[in-house]
């Protein structure tokens, strides 16, 4: 009997040996089948062009390192796939030199084109043109809505203007007058904003807002703007600006006492950042712009590569910066590809 | 015996190297079981699109039934006698069995509802738990009594805790390989195709300790009175499961091991998530790549380090004690976790893994020691009750480890929300909310390093003590032994 059971256990020794040589020669086995496949893989490989306004505008940095890590992660993710973000824009805003990069890119065989388009009317008709040629094409940041793009990533400007309001409220306690600097006025994306701002302004029935002021986008003609209405309005508690043309350079310095006057303004470039340290603004909308180029590629790439059905419209959210989390957002802007961070933040 | 003579082993005593390293593959399927659905879970979500909560609730639940399974499962191997031993059958049968419901549970079908998802998972992960349970505990217990020395029990955990390692390397690459196109056409298939490979991994290296391993116990029950046959009596089993069940929770040596190991290891899982989220967000500035890459040298400076620190603290404690070896070894991690705060550096990114080795001595030397010093805490148990439990001890204490690893991936979350995480801000949180992210990160461990320090520091089973336990034993055992050859069992 007990014979038996050493057989039997001898047997069963022998059987669990064979098994695991079977089980490591497998493992082994697919290694090598594994490195087979490798040699023969072929990537398919997808030039996206991405067009941004222009050169000279520095939000459209962080966007670019966007495009091109998310780019090369999907090329590391993926055996079979090449993502290639092919960079362009005008030097200067011109939207006619936008549309002509539109066709000679589609002539070229880019599989798809990501734009921000500084002219609607202007870039539908380039837009409509690689979509017959069978180009996709996808906006960002500005849309043309009417075009054939199938998709657009950018804010909500109405809710941005409505942000905007809130936060101004929150820092003059809902009480006193308040101006807005509202950029170019044939601007839609501006436009909305403004009006988010007296949407939500309806709520504070101790806020009036004494007008809604329009200039060309610099910083001169900003100031301008700015100084002349306080000097209409001397007891004004605070500004809520659509875009940041003021803090382009130093005179808004001159002009306001920090503190004194409370200031909400979008975006929140490296620039900027001093206006919020020494308290000249209170709040800065920024825009996560490197995502502008993340997830524009990937929603392509969902779309054009994985045949996947990708939202119409994709809303970019805004991130208030204020003292408190200056160095956080700081860091941020250094990850996303801008040099010229102050050290003195980064360590905030 | 003088604190500079160092103990021998006996050569009766020494466990052969192939039982050691059988014993140690169990240590793998056991860790790889352990973690596989946790890192396999992702699929659900992602591949299945079952909502994130019911993916929570799938794992929470089994963890419930486990509260009841383990000690159960510990007493029936407690009180099972047969010619293969009161452990090996079911560790055998187990490894098995729960590798072909590994296998079975991941080959979910195309095209179903949420809910029918989430049933099949529920019902097989029970099963699997059930199965798991079969072969985890008695091969806990089987390690506790493989030796009666003191260091020897040490080297057998030291290779069974570095071998286990192994199964920890390898768990987070399950995504990346379920994920890979060259293989598979999505992350579903891969998990099919995975849960297979793990299914007869398991089973075929599973069942290695019963193959390999002898029992020690077995010879001493030939012959010898059955105490309770399982079927004799439902009620009767069950008032003495409760009473065992007492008795072990009654022991304060147990308790005080118990208790270090909570705080210890549940202060490291508690904020596990938040040096990822201070790397990424903080370190790195929400560059996602690079705080991957940070976390990345991070764990592969933690695995060197523990690997080492296994084989430093096996042979430390063989010259000054398991006790002695375990404060040290816990304040030097505690050291490690104070390290972080000044290793957090926005402006030097790879200070972040200065501590990563300083950590891991700590979590190297927990579950070698803890295994060694609970087969010493079954000895003094048996000289007090005149019964071998390493079941039920088995079964109690990492069934604490798993609620505990439970309850700290739930409370995380929201230790995370207090202190002001906002997912959509990313490396733009305010400095207050980084502020307590690096608190909660430093503090937590640190304070559950003190109280491991603080309750094991009392622990009185010293080496001499043990001897004298020991001992005891023997002799309580051959005069058993010789009644019995006068007048044996009718």
């Amino acid at each position: 009997m007990k014979k038996r059971f050493l057989v039997k256990t001898r047997i069963v020794k022998q059987l669990s040996a064979l098994l695991l040589t079977a089980l490591l020669a497998v493992i082994s086995g697919c290694g090598d089948s594994d490195a087979d496949s490798e040699g023969t893989n072929d990537k398919e490989t997808i030039v996206i062009t991405m067009i941004a306004k222009s050169s000279a505008n520095p939000v459209f940095i962080s966007a670019k390192t966007g495009a091109i890590k998310t780019a090369e992660a999907l090329t590391e993710k993926y055996s079979k796939l090449k993502v290639v973000i092919d960079w362009q824009n005008p030097e200067n805003e011109s939207a006619s030199e936008q549309a002509e990069i539109i066709r000679n890119v589609v002539k070229n065989g880019t599989k798809a084109i990501i734009v921000s388009c500084s002219d609607e009317d202007t870039l539908t008709q380039a837009i409509n043109y690689a979509v017959d040629n069978g180009v996709e094409v996808m906006t960002f940041d500005s849309d043309a809505p009417n075009s054939k793009r199938f998709a657009f990533y950018g804010p909500d400007d109405l809710e941005m203007g409505k942000t905007l309001m809130n936060e101004l409220a929150d820092l003059i306690n809902s009480k006193g007058k308040i101006a807005i600097l509202g950029g170019n006025k044939m601007a839609n994306n501006l436009q909305e904003r403004v009006k988010g701002i007296m949407t939500a302004a309806a709520d504070y029935p101790d806020i009036e807002i004494v007008g809604a002021y329009y200039h060309p986008e610099t910083e001169a003609d900003a100031i301008a703007v700015i100084s002349e209405v306080m000097k209409l309005n001397p007891e004004l508690k605070g500004w809520a600006m659509v875009g940041s043309w003021a803090f382009f350079g130093e005179k808004l310095k001159r002009i306001i006492d920090p503190g004194k006057i409370k200031i909400v303004a979008v975006d929140a470039l490296p620039m900027q950042l001093e206006y919020i340290e020494k308290n000249y603004v209170q709040v800065l909308l920024g825009q996560p712009t490197f995502t502008w180029g993340e997830i524009s590629v990937k929603t392509v790439i969902d779309k054009i590569y994985f045949n996947k059905k990708v939202e119409e419209i994709i809303r970019l959210k805004t991130i208030p910066v204020t003292i408190e989390n200056l160095g956080g957002w700081s860091r941020q802007l250094k990850a996303w590809g801008y040099k010229d961070v102050p050290e003195k933040y980064l360590v905030m | 015996m003088s604190s500079k003579e160092i103990h021998k082993t006996a050569g009766s005593d020494k466990i052969p190297n192939r039982q050691k390293f059988a014993y140690g593959l169990g240590s793998i399927v056991n860790n790889l079981l352990g973690g596989a659905i946790g890192y396999m879970s992702i699929v659900l979500n992602v591949g299945l699109g079952i909502n994130p909560a019911l993916v929570g609730t799938l794992q929470a639940i089994p963890r419930l039934t486990d509260a009841l399974t383990d000690p159960v499962m510990g007493y029936i191997s407690d009180n099972t006698r047969s010619r293969y031993g009161r452990r090996r059958p079911y560790i055998f049968v187990g490894a098995i069995f729960v590798g072909l419901v590994f296998a079975l549970m991941w080959q979910l079908p195309g095209g179903y509802s949420e809910m029918f998802y989430f049933w099949f998972f529920l019902i097989g992960s029970i099963i699997f738990y059930l199965f798991y349970t079969m072969f985890a505990t008695p091969w806990v217990a089987l390690g506790y009594e493989l030796t009666s020395d003191y260091h020897e029990r040490t080297r057998l955990m030291g290779v069974m805790n570095f071998m286990g390692q192994f199964a920890w390397i390898t768990l987070p690459w399950f995504y990346a390989f379920m994920e890979n196109d060259r293989f598979f056409s999505d992350s579903v298939q891969g998990a099919r195709t995975l849960a297979i490979i793990i299914g007869v991994f398991v089973a075929v290296v599973g069942i290695m300790p019963a193959i390999f391993t002898r029992e020690r116990f077995v010879a001493q029950d030939k012959g010898a009175k059955v105490k309770n046959k399982l079927l004799e009596g439902l009620k009767k089993n069950i008032a003495l499961f409760f009473k065992g069940l007492l008795i072990t929770l009654k022991r304060v040596e147990f308790l005080k091991l118990c208790s270090g190991t909570f705080f210890l290891f549940n202060g490291i899982m508690l904020v596990g998530a938040f040096s990822s989220y201070i790397t990424i967000f903080y370190v790195c500035g929400g560059d996602k790549s690079m705080g991957a890459y940070y976390m990345g040298l991070f764990g592969t400076v933690t695995t060197i380090s523990t690997l080492a620190a296994i084989a430093a603290v096996t042979w430390i404690s063989s010259r000054i004690g398991k006790r002695k070896t375990f404060i040290i070894a816990t304040a030097i991690m505690f050291f490690g976790s104070l390290l972080k705060w000044f290793c957090y550096d926005p402006m030097v990114p790879w200070k972040v893994i200065i501590p990563a080795p300083f950590i891991a001595v700590g979590m190297g030397a927990l579950f070698t020691l803890m295994g060694s010093m609970i087969a010493d805490v079954c000895d003094l148990d048996e000289l007090e009750t005149g019964e071998r439990r390493e079941g039920m001890f088995g079964s109690i204490y990492w069934w604490m480890v798993k609620l505990g690893m439970a309850l700290a991936f739930g409370l995380s979350g929201f230790l995370l929300n207090g202190t002001g995480f906002v997912v959509d801000f990313g490396g733009a949180q305010t400095s207050s909310t980084f502020f307590w992210m690096r608190v909660v990160d430093v503090g937590i461990p640190a304070i559950g390093a003190l109280i491991a320090i603080f309750s094991v520091a009392s622990f009185k089973i010293t080496e001499e003590r043990s001897y004298e336990i020991r001992s005891e034993l023997e002799k309580r055992r051959s005069k058993s032994i010789s009644i019995e050859k006068i007048a044996p069992s009718t």
